[in-house]
């Protein structure tokens, strides 16, 4: 399964809390978590595939420009183009962390 | 105190555990992981069970243990001064309910302790079996101690005044009633209902549970008052 089309340049990305240590920008993360807040809301696995794929191409063109972002602004970024591809699915996916 | 007010108070006080919401947070987060995770649909309905057994054995377990030690230290019968502290408990809980349940911002974020929040966030990321499930359950009763205590306590001190075969009846119905939310959920995710239709219905109707969870607790407190303190000390003035 490809995970995307792109190549991400190495970008640090800060941790939410502050207290983990950054980390290295994988996109195939980005890509497994958007893929199951799509199946999270029952869309069939190659939907859930293909607005993935698209999803993280988009957040690696965002990336481009920053040496460093946030945990908190990939998910917010994420959140905002899945919202164009699977608005139920950006929903939960922005939700995660507030459910509790 | 009459059985049929002992059974409303009982009831009333499973209503008023039934409206909090971190067991039914934790069964939404834990269900849409599993589901994510491509899991068959009978491990998922395994997991939810499991789940949903967990927080009813763990509330069963309190009110039972709550009861026992009360029943041991008092007797059959609770003193004035210890049902005129629970009124006062109940109320106090209620106002903070009011106030601070939810934590302010989007999402049904909970007023409890963060490091309770991040394990219950990490543990129903990484449940598997229904072993870890029903685990899971009881932890979240437990991390929610702060607020369901109260009605626990009160509905204890009920039990104690019943009859051995009533105060089974009073833990069974006090546990089915607060389920219930775990349980309707459970069926509504089983039946194939989206996860963010059930969230999004929750994040939108926070602030009434909120208020309803708040205003239970000030209802029963001062009914409590009314039947068991004042009550009591008109009837020992008027017997002078």
């Amino acid at each position: 399964m490809a995970v995307s089309t792109m190549q991400p340049k190495a970008i640090d990305i800060v941790k939410r809390s502050g207290k983990r240590p950054s980390e290295r920008f994988d996109a195939e993360k980005l890509h497994a978590s958007i893929r199951a807040a799509c199946l999270s809301v029952r869309s069939p696995d190659g939907e859930a595939d293909t607005t993935a794929l698209a999803v993280t191409d988009l957040v690696i063109v965002w990336c481009a420009t920053k040496p460093e972002v946030t945990s908190h602004d990939l998910r917010r970024v994420a959140s905002r183009h899945l919202e164009k591809f699977h608005p139920e699915a950006a929903y939960l996916y922005e939700q995660h962390r507030t459910i509790i | 105190m009459t059985i049929t007010s002992s059974i409303a108070i009982i009831i009333l006080a499973a209503l008023i555990h039934a409206s909090f919401q971190l067991s039914v947070s934790v069964l939404t987060l834990m269900s849409g992981h599993a589901i994510g995770k491509r899991t068959a649909h009978t491990k998922l309905l395994r997991l939810m069970s499991g789940f949903t057994v967990g927080a009813g054995v763990m509330t069963m377990l309190l009110v039972s243990f709550t009861a026992y030690v009360t029943g041991s230290v008092f007797g059959n019968d609770a003193p004035l001064v210890l049902w005129a502290a629970c009124c006062g408990i109940l109320v106090g809980v209620g106002v903070s309910v009011w106030r601070f349940y939810y934590r302010s911002g989007r999402g049904t974020s909970l007023w409890i302790p963060r490091g309770i929040a991040n394990y219950l966030h990490d543990r129903s990321k990484s449940t598997k079996q229904s072993a870890e499930a029903f685990g899971l359950g009881l932890s979240s009763v437990a991390g929610e101690l702060l607020f369901v205590a109260a009605p626990i306590i009160i509905t204890s001190l009920v039990l104690i005044h019943l009859s051995p075969a009533w105060q089974l009846l009073g833990i069974l119905i006090y546990t089915v009633i607060a389920s219930l939310p775990l349980l309707i959920v459970g069926a509504l995710i089983g039946s194939g209902h989206k996860l963010s239709h059930i969230q999004r219905w929750r994040e939108s109707n926070k602030h009434f549970l909120q208020f309803a969870a708040g205003s239970g607790l000030l209802v029963l407190g001062a009914y409590v008052y009314v039947e068991q303190v004042l009550n009591a000390t008109v009837v020992a003035a008027g017997g002078r």
